[in-house]
């Protein structure tokens, strides 16, 4: 019986006592007019469905860890179980054969010891799956059968009902929070595995980063762990450059929208612009690697840098600048456009210019949600990877001219984890420092920028 | 047609506007309707809501500039030049023709700032030390220097809603207009601070023409001395605030002002 059969069986149960519940509380208004209730029926029928649905699930989900334990067991137990080896993978082979013949998902057995105890599954799987499925029967009529007989005129079904969404909810937006909690918690699992080998101070101040993953993993040489190429790669593509493309021209792209544009014009141009922003980063990847790069390369070349290469900061920068328009400009946008018209009435009047309101009212009013648009889209562009990859290369250089080949933080990350290292190797493991401080970085900067977001929504509530 | 008292002398007219309508896109909301605004007097916009006052009053200094579907015609003069014609700067215009909101928007800045603002644009002041001057002087005059002398660096915002509407009435007055225009000043504000702005509004009238927009017959009466009663995108009667409230010649008027509708 597998567990969509018995969520099935949950369903159906919780629709009758849905019906019931509600024939039920109908039923007291027939019989008696004077009779009020304090809950409408079907919040009745809620209530019923509600307690036969929830006890029911757990217990699936409880069931559905359980039994293929208490089936084991039982096997175990029988006398066919002893031509068993004791321990290691033959023994865990010929069970999970034998399990697999008996539940229908394999034909024949290979290894002829398992044959032996296909019965014994047989019989065992059986058994627990009818013990399940009177279980859950029991329960689902066990906790419908108590719900039931709670539905009275006065009884408070509706706020039970409303309680048990919420709890739901809570539990829904939990799942992000905990993920979240994970994530970070594997990170500094590993983390801390690779400054067990390499020292965090060799990591965050060495300026050489050459991880060798083919080297000995019990001595390895810290001093080509030094991840600064790494992290001035990354300020210097996606907080220096892409922001010297994204900020002016998002900046003037919300002010021209706002301020300038008529509004069928906006109509169209917001949208257009906000497409930008969902186009898939490898996309901009070629457009950075085919087209950017080489028109940058030739025109270096043109004004006399002749070993410029075609793998450059520079391109990877520009195309990602321009990835993070969207998100400047409709932060901007928005923070502009919640600025009241009260204001830039009040200046024109005062006999101020349009472009002086902007530059003297609008801006310095919208200036914190500018901000912290700003800081997501240099956190957006932090944790970009493919544009770097395809157009700024994936060697580290500790340079501060722009067409020279870099690499970033994430770029290193996919390089350590998909090489050759082994998985406890110290050059593997430097992706997960790696992306602790990317996470901690990232998460820096949307917390300021949700604070600023936060302040400036309650000046003009 | 706009009955117009008999008894009233020659004014020094600072504003002409003649046969002014306002359309807002295809709808008239004003209809050929003129007025001379007195240099030496307050005068008093009334009527029911909706009839076009903040219409009007804003073609003065040609706010209506600003709303895209909003389409003037008819002269306006300020002192003999045609406000509208393309002689006229609306920068200029507005110098010259400041204006108060119903509602108190002093800009998110220092209370320093927010007077500073229209002098600097207009290029009035060049050193620190004539901007200090000409803020501590547009505060006294607005009587609020008391309240603030000691926290000009304070954003305007953090005030009291009728220290604010005080600003706002400050920061018109830094640019040095000739004419004032106020559109419900006083709407958002408790009877203490209407009382302030009020009496504010005596002190300032005599030295720049004034223009209030009012709902409150009392605060007409006690602050205006001409009164123009307006219904359906009309002046109906303009005269003497004193005539227009007790002897008015109009039905409507009458009618308004004993507050049988509106
Ligand atoms: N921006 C606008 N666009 C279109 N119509 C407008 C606009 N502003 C005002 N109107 C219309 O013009 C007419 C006059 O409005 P106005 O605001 O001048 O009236 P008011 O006398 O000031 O009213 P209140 O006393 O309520 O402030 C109204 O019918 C209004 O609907
Ligand atoms: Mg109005």
């Amino acid at each position: 019986m597998s567990p969509i059969t018995l969520i099935l069986i949950a369903i159906g149960l919780g629709l009758a006592g849905w019906l019931a519940g509600r024939a039920k509380a109908w039923s007291f208004q027939k019989s008696d007019p004077s009779i009020r209730l304090v809950a409408r029926p079907n919040y009745h029928a809620w209530y019923v469905a509600v307690w036969i649905v929830i006890p029911v699930l757990a217990f699936i989900v409880l069931w559905s860890i359980v039994a293929p334990q208490l089936v084991m067991q039982s096997v175990l137990a029988s006398p066919a179980a002893n031509v068993l080896p004791d321990f290691g993978f033959e023994r865990q082979s010929i069970l999970s054969e034998a399990r697999a013949v008996a539940s229908g998902n394999a034909q024949a057995v290979f290894n002829p010891d398992a044959q032996g105890l296909v019965k014994p599954f047989y019989g065992a799987i059986s058994r627990y799956n009818i013990i399940g499925l009177v279980v859950t029967i029991i329960i689902g009529f066990g906790g419908g059968a108590f719900a039931f007989l709670r539905v009275k005129p006065d009884f408070r079904a509706r706020t039970r009902v409303e309680r048990t969404v919420m709890i739901v909810l809570l539990l829904a937006s939990l799942v992000a929070i905990l993920t979240t909690f994970g994530i970070f918690a594997s990170l500094v699992f590993e983390t801390v595995r690779f400054f067990g080998m390499i020292s965090p101070l060799d990591f965050l101040f060495g300026t050489y980063w050459s991880p060798d993953p083919m080297s000995s993993a019990a001595n390895p040489d810290s001093t080509r762990y030094g991840a600064i190429p790494l992290f001035w790669g990354t300020i210097f593509i996606g907080a220096i450059i892409a922001m010297i493309v994204a900020i002016p021209l998002g900046l003037m792209s919300a002010v021209y929208l706002t301020q300038y544009a008529n509004p069928r014009l906006r109509a169209w141009v917001k949208p257009a612009l906000e497409i930008l922003a969902g186009v898939p980063t490898v996309v901009y990847g070629y457009f950075a690697a085919l087209t950017v790069a080489p028109v940058i390369r030739d025109a270096a070349v043109a004004v006399g840098i002749s070993n410029a290469s075609t793998e450059s900061a520079l391109a990877a920068g520009v195309v990602m600048g321009v990835m993070i328009i969207p998100f400047v400009s409709s932060m901007a946008d928005d923070s502009i456009a919640a600025v009241p018209s009260a204001m830039r009435d009040g200046s024109l009047a005062m006999g101020a210019t349009q472009s002086e309101t902007i530059k003297r009212v609008l801006f310095p009013a919208a200036l914190p949600g500018i901000v912290a648009g700003v800081m997501l889209a240099v956190s957006r562009a932090i944790g970009e990877t493919m544009i770097v990859v395809m157009a700024a290369s994936t060697a580290a250089n500790l340079s501060a001219n722009p067409l020279d080949r870099m690499t970033t933080v994430t770029v290193q990350i996919v390089k350590m984890l998909t090489g050759e290292g082994s998985f406890d190797h110290p050059a593997t493991l430097s992706a997960f420092a790696l992306g602790f401080v990317l996470f901690m970085v990232t998460l820096v900067l949307n917390f300021i920028a949700l604070r600023v977001v936060k302040r400036f929504r309650e000046a003009y509530d | 047609m706009t009955v117009i008292h008999d008894n009233l002398e020659e004014t020094n007219a600072k504003m002409r506007a003649r046969d002014v309508s306002v359309y807002y896109g295809d709808k008239k909301a004003i209809d050929e309707v003129s007025i001379d605004i007195s240099a030496d007097y307050v005068t008093a916009f009334i009527g029911p809501s909706g009839c076009g006052k903040s219409t009007y009053l804003r073609c003065f200094n040609r706010m209506n500039d600003t709303i895209p579907v909003a389409r003037v015609t008819g002269t306006i003069e300020l002192e003999d030049e045609d406000i509208y014609g393309s002689g006229m700067d609306v920068v200029q215009l507005r110098a010259r023709v400041g204006m108060v909101f119903q509602k108190p928007n002093p800009f998110p800045k220092s209370i320093y700032d927010n007077i500073a603002y229209g002098p600097k644009i207009h290029g009035l002041v060049e050193k620190k030390a004539d901007t200090d001057e000409v803020v501590e002087k547009s505060l006294v005059r607005a009587g609020l220097w008391d309240e603030v002398k000691d926290r000009l660096d304070e954003s305007g915002t953090a005030l009291s809603g009728g220290q604010q509407q005080r600003l706002c009435i400050a920061r018109a007055i830094a640019v040095d207009p000739e004419v004032i225009l106020m559109d419900e000043p006083c709407s958002a504000l408790d009877p203490i601070a209407t009382a302030k702005i009020e009496e504010l509004i005596n002190d300032l009238s005599g030295r720049y023409a004034i223009v209030i927009v009012t709902h409150s017959m009392q605060q007409a009466a006690r602050v205006s001395q001409r009164t123009a009663f307006f219904h359906l995108g009309k002046i109906v009667e303009y005269g003497r605030t004193s005539d227009i409230f007790t002897n008015p010649i109009e039905e409507r008027t009458k009618d308004y002002i004993t507050g049988r509708y509106g």
